[in-house]
């Protein structure tokens, strides 16, 4: 087995437990204070001009007017096109947009080539030639997600390191790290499109490799272009769990657990039962109008001390 | 844009003497009649002893009045309190209400910036890079990575995103926590969903509950005197009694009606409480109330309970402790009368605090419904439980001020709009309006601090984008002929606008008024005398 496989299987699992252990700590976290912010996409008929279930009278007699298909609509919009930076940051947004579409075109040109590598385990071709219909259908469908999407995020990344660069109000706002982060992203899709490009036009070379990667076989010898290609694959998905980048867990919370999370506390729910679990909790902040012991204690204490005296 | 304005987080840190000055000419350009610079108030400079006593590092006015410390060990010790909250903050237990909202924003902004265009007043002040957004989120994102996260400082050092914690900061960002409104604009436009608003009410967190420092009106003033007295304007339930005998005197006057408030009523259907300043700055708001729900035949009371007649609650803006002391006792009012519900007057932050965010506080028989004055008002009108005829207000021009606690943050938008169709024939919209408004300026106790220049920041910094909008939506009918009323239900974005009308002349030069929904309602009630609402700046 090569040193390279070895480091990408250290990288993907780096980057899984990474990315597991975030998710693990944001969903661990303790119940927090309601803080939503309306428009809310899942109150029906109301999301439109951004109404809630406050407006109906006695609403806690009511059953919630939840729809699913409104909050999946407002959440492909989000997640597809930037919607919010496309209508409060347009001269952004022509780069984040394609640089975020080019990265989803490019996972799922990694989970094809992942797909074809299992189903050649199996002794299932994928090829040009192949009289199999998915097979083939996996070898041309790779080609257009794999260019398009490195062509897409590399033209957008560099789109966004000019704009740091250049827009005063970014280049005030950005440290080091903001400008490596791109710089990786941008030599990992140049390399790629590089192999490409000079020696790997089907894509066969790639897929070999993570078909010998998958059944765990040691590979042939591979090009140093290719190696330094999949060397920075590697360090960028090792790097990623440590950074923001990972706001495609943070956006889950922020959006579902903090924005639209609009659920009323009923007496004697899941939720009542968080709430009395956290007041049970301590509470030692130093100032002389909290009374120190749990944050029950604290709420109904009687003294106070004066303040800035 | 001038160098003034570029600040960074070093200079922050550790230029000396005053950061950024602000200066009338630079800040964004308003409408007619207001283009003329000679229209618009001169900032007041603050004395040189003052800046001497207090800290005005930041930008030359000031919200805390903190004294400069004198010697250098005391600053040595207040930075280190100053850290010690700093690591509560991010504690489970001392800070579970916001722990996770607080962790997503500083984990994951992307310094994209789209936030910054939706502030009004970063925008306002002509784009002061201390008043960004992503500003505040900055310094508590490095002060996390290089003081609480283990390891956090040498990794801060190699991304470049480290920070020195001194005296110099530590003075400058407690008036920087007073320089954002909470309106949380900036949170909606964020593609992550990152909350800057959220980030100023967590350092005033810092101020308040770990090191005692807040804005005296909030707090000695505010929280305190209401947990001791019963009203944040100091009044007792002794002297809330008195009012309601002078005000139902005064009601018989004006509209020949003989009426009583219901008091302390038990087993009543519902428990209204107003924003107490209302009976003392605005009385023909509560009075409109009652006119209303006695016509409405709703069953309702009022409190005389320590507390009982105050529904604000200004830990919403600064500190969690409070912020439960009070709403509990709140709740506890209302299950010892045993009402069906509480409603709320024409309060915003009452709103926010008592029906959303202290519905996590609540648990048992303590969770008794709480419920918009908007929404019950709306019903009644659906219900044509009175007798409208909207003529009667032809002769003024309306509008409707969104406060940002009803409308962005609790999502009731339409049923202040339904009746105030139903009352006006003359309703216009601001731009933009509902969920995407623009806060009054007022918001997170900006309204009741009324210390040194602070009103002029406020009148002229983050009041000006609500100027703008209502010069803007009136713009044909300027002169001062015409009637132009801006309906703003809520006690604090009144009291922003009392001050900002007042600071700029809009009544005498524009004949604009502001005030009420429901005084609005009243004036067009076919039953009551003509008149209610008097066209006159009180
Ligand atoms: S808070 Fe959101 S909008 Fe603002 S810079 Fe960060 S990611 Fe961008
Ligand atoms: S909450 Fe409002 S005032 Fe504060 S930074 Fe955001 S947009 Fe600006």
């Amino acid at each position: 087995m090569s040193e390279l496989q070895l480091l990408m299987y250290v990288a993907y699992v780096v980057f899984f437990i990474g990315t597991a252990y975030r998710a693990r700590k944001m969903a661990t976290m303790p119940v927090h204070l309601r803080w939503d912010l309306y428009p809310i996409p899942h109150e029906k008929n109301k999301h439109h001009y951004g109404g809630s279930y406050f407006e109906e009278i006695d609403w806690w007699t009511k059953p919630a007017e939840v729809s699913v298909t409104s909050e999946l609509k407002e959440m492909s919009k989000e997640i597809i096109f930037i919607q919010s930076m496309y209508y409060n940051n347009r001269p952004l947004w022509i780069f984040s947009f394609p640089f975020h579409f080019g990265l989803y075109l490019s996972i799922v040109f990694v989970l094809m080539i992942f797909l074809s590598g299992f189903l050649g385990i199996f002794g299932f071709e994928v090829s040009g030639t192949t009289s199999n219909f998915i097979g083939r259908a996996l070898h041309y469908l790779t080609m257009p997600f794999g260019i398009i999407g490195s062509v897409l995020g590399c033209f957008g990344a560099v789109g966004l390191l000019i704009s740091r660069l250049t827009r005063e109000e970014l280049k005030r706002t950005s440290v080091r790290s903001d400008y490596f982060n791109l710089v990786l992203l941008i030599a990992v899709f140049a390399s790629g499109l590089y192999v490409w490009a000079t020696e790997d036009m089907t894509y066969t070379d790639l897929r070999a490799f993570f078909t010998n990667l998958v059944s765990f076989k040691g590979t042939e010898p591979v090009s140093t272009g290719f190696a330094i290609h999949m060397i920075l694959a590697a360090a960028f998905l090792i790097y990623l769990p440590f950074t923001h980048m990972t706001h495609f867990v943070g956006k889950y919370f922020t959006y579902h657990k903090v924005r639209w999370e609009d659920e009323a506390n009923v007496k004697g729910s899941k939720l009542e039962k968080r709430i009395t679990e956290a007041l049970g909790y301590r509470i030692n902040w130093s100032a002389p109008h909290i009374k120190k012991g749990t944050w029950a204690e604290a709420a109904t204490a009687t003294e106070d001390g004066g303040q800035n005296e | 844009m001038s160098n003034n304005k570029k600040v960074t987080i070093k200079d922050f840190c550790h230029k000396t003497g005053q950061l950024v000055e602000l200066d009338v000419p630079e800040f964004a350009p308003l409408p007619p009649p207001y283009d003329k610079l000679d229209l618009q108030p001169k900032f007041k400079a603050l004395a040189d002893e003052t800046k001497e006593k207090y800290e005005t590092d930041l930008d030359g006015i000031t919200a805390v009045k903190f004294p400069r410390p004198e010697t250098e060990e005391e600053k040595r010790e207040l930075v280190g309190k100053f850290l010690s909250g700093l690591k509560k903050l991010f504690d489970r237990e001392n800070n579970w209400g916001f722990l996770q909202p607080l962790f997503l924003t500083i984990e994951y902004c992307a310094k994209c910036q789209t936030c910054a265009s939706a502030c009004p007043i970063y925008n306002e002040s002509g784009e002061q890079d201390i008043y960004r957004p992503t500003f505040r989120a900055e310094l508590l994102r490095r002060l996390y990575k290089s003081y609480v996260k283990k390891g956090g400082r040498f990794l801060a050092k190699i991304s470049g995103d480290d920070i020195d914690a001194t005296w110099a900061m530590v003075a400058r960002t407690m008036e920087l926590a007073y320089r954002c409104s909470v309106c949380r604009r900036c949170a909606q436009t964020c593609p992550i969903g990152v909350d800057n608003g959220l980030v100023t009410r967590e350092l005033r967190k810092i101020f308040s509950q770990e090191m005692g420092i807040t804005v005296e009106p909030l707090h000695k003033k505010g929280s305190v005197q209401q947990l001791e007295k019963g009203s944040s304007t100091g009044m007792t339930p002794v002297a809330f009694l008195d009012n309601i005998e002078f005000l139902e005197e005064e009601m018989e006057e004006r509209t020949g009606l003989n009426f009583k408030w219901p008091m302390d009523k038990a087993g009543a259907e519902i428990l209204l409480i107003h924003n107490a300043g209302e009976y003392l700055a605005w009385p023909e708001n509560p009075e409109a109330f009652a006119i209303i729900l006695d016509a409405a035949g709703i069953d309702y009371t009022l409190s005389s309970d320590l507390m009982g007649y105050d529904s604000v609650n200004y830990g919403v803006w600064y500190d969690d402790v409070q912020f439960a002391k009070v709403a509990l006792k709140h709740a506890q009012i209302a299950k010892e009368l045993g009402v069906k519900k509480i409603v709320l007057g024409e309060c915003g932050h009452a709103h926010k605090a008592l029906t959303v965010i202290a519905d996590r506080v609540f648990t048992g028989d303590f969770n008794i419904p709480r419920e918009s004055s908007l929404t019950l008002l709306h019903e009644i009108v659906k219900q044509n439980a009175l007798k409208l005829d909207p003529s009667r207000n032809d002769h003024i021009v309306t509008t409707l001020h969104d406060p940002c606690n009803v409308v962005r943050l609790m999502g009731i938008v339409e049923p202040q709009r339904e009746v105030l169709k139903a009352v006006s024939n003359n309703f216009r919209e601001m731009a933009p309006h509902g969920v995407h408004n623009y806060c009054c300026g007022g918001g997170s106790g900006f309204a009741i601090t009324q210390d040194l220049n602070f009103p002029d920041w406020r009148n002229s910094v983050s009041c000006r984008a609500k100027l703008r909008q209502i010069l803007d939506v009136f713009q044909d009918i300027i002169e001062p002929e015409h009637n132009k009323y801006v309906c703003a239900p809520c006690s604090n974005c009144k009291g922003a606008m009392r001050d900002m009308f007042t600071y700029y002349g809009l009544f005498e030069r524009c004949n604009i008024l502001y005030g009420g929904l429901v005084e609005l309602i009243v004036n067009a009630m076919v039953d009551i005398r003509e008149g209610f609402l008097e066209w006159e700046w009180h």
